[in-house]
């Protein structure tokens, strides 16, 4: 119980924590502020790989986010900061990558086997069709019960025959 | 057409060991720079050791240099510095540092102190040995951001034109130096 109430205590400290950090920046209009939150989402952390800036901590991360700030409290646009960003450390530093000859194969290469795939099953099901309407009729074969009763008359045959015939 | 049909599924599956084969052997860290080819940033920054001197990239220009990104913070950094001291002094390579400070935090009561950073480079370039024709202080990393600096160390090859030709993160051992810097900066340092 008493574990219980300090996890929560931390959760709530990190929680004040997090809020007034985020509360010392100050933005001229909630548009700002909402573009500021957008941008630090979906700009990468160059250093700490698989971070988006706004969860890193590394100090190239801390610079972006103040460098961002900044730039939209000038009144640069979403993209006019992505481009400045852009500019400096790549498009790697980009979470959505843009379409190029080596990147648009990352939206083609789905799409193309996807519909191999459709035009695979669809010429099985074809073939399929064909070699069923191809079939022969089978030759009459007596029905599954009367093969059975025949089996078994032939085992009867065999057992007599070895039986032993001492008494 | 079947037979072919049949070994599509294989030729498939050695595709794809072939390229995940090859990832195993890429470096995740290593990203596209987008800094060569471009001049240097605009910027006018202090000398680390005499900061009444100012640094352009106007007076850096007229020989092709190495630019260090680094600090003594950095433990990678300090591992170099003999190895690029080599470089100095053997193949007369023309070395400038940028100095990296790291963010101080004024909750933990620290601040910039300019005198104990320079005796604690002093020191530093003292044991490990110095490199450096003269260190530029990057205070507020607004240059190393301009660069494209995510950390350090990392190594800029600049032309005598003030142009850059090569962009290195990481440190410089021979390898590096041999394989990847050498050619590069001889290349640009034999250009008027």
């Amino acid at each position: 119980m008493i574990r219980l109430v300090m996890v929560l205590c931390l959760l709530a400290a990190a929680q004040l924590h997090a809020s007034t950090s985020q509360e010392l920046l100050q933005f001229e209009s909630e548009q700002q502020r909402r573009l500021y939150a957008q941008l630090t989402a979906e700009l990468r952390c160059p250093q700490c790989q698989n971070q988006n800036i706004a969860d890193s901590n590394a100090v190239v991360a801390v610079d972006m986010r103040e460098k961002t700030h900044e730039l939209v409290l000038q009144g640069y646009s979403r993209q006019q900061v992505l481009d400045f960003m852009i500019d400096r450390y790549g498009n790697f530093v980009h979470y959505q990558p843009p379409v190029n000859s080596i990147t648009i194969w990352l939206w083609l290469l789905p799409v193309l086997v996807l519909v191999s795939l459709l035009l695979f099953q669809l010429r099985r099901r074809a073939l399929q069709r064909n070699m069923q309407g191809a079939e022969q009729p089978c030759e009459e074969t007596a029905p599954a019960s009367q093969q059975q009763a025949a089996l078994d008359q032939q085992l009867d045959q065999i057992i007599e025959r070895y039986r032993s015939t001492k008494p | 057409m079947r037979k072919v049909l049949f070994y599509i599924p294989l030729l498939a599956f050695l595709g794809l060991s072939l390229f995940l084969l090859s990832g195993l052997f890429s470096d995740p860290r290593e990203r596209d720079s987008a800094i060569i080819g471009k001049p240097l940033p605009q910027f006018a920054l202090p000398d680390l050791m005499s900061p009444e001197q100012i640094w352009t990239p106007e007076n850096l220009k007229g020989e092709a240099y190495l630019l260090n990104v680094w600090g003594i913070w950095c433990p990678t950094c300090n591992a170099e510095l003999g190895y690029m001291s080599q470089l100095r002094n053997e193949q007369g390579v023309r070395i400038i540092g940028l100095y990296y400070v790291l963010p101080e935090d004024p909750m933990f009561g620290e601040v910039f102190d300019l005198a104990k950073l320079q005796a604690d480079v002093q020191s530093r370039l003292q044991a490990f040995g110095d490199p450096y024709q003269f260190n530029i202080l990057d205070r507020q990393r607004r240059l190393s951001l301009d660069l494209g600096v995510s950390g350090a160390p990392e190594h800029f090859i600049v032309d005598a034109n003030g142009i850059v030709r090569a962009h290195h993160i990481g440190d410089i051992n021979p390898q590096v130096w041999r394989s990847k810097l050498a050619p590069i900066y001889q290349q640009w340092a034999a250009k008027p």
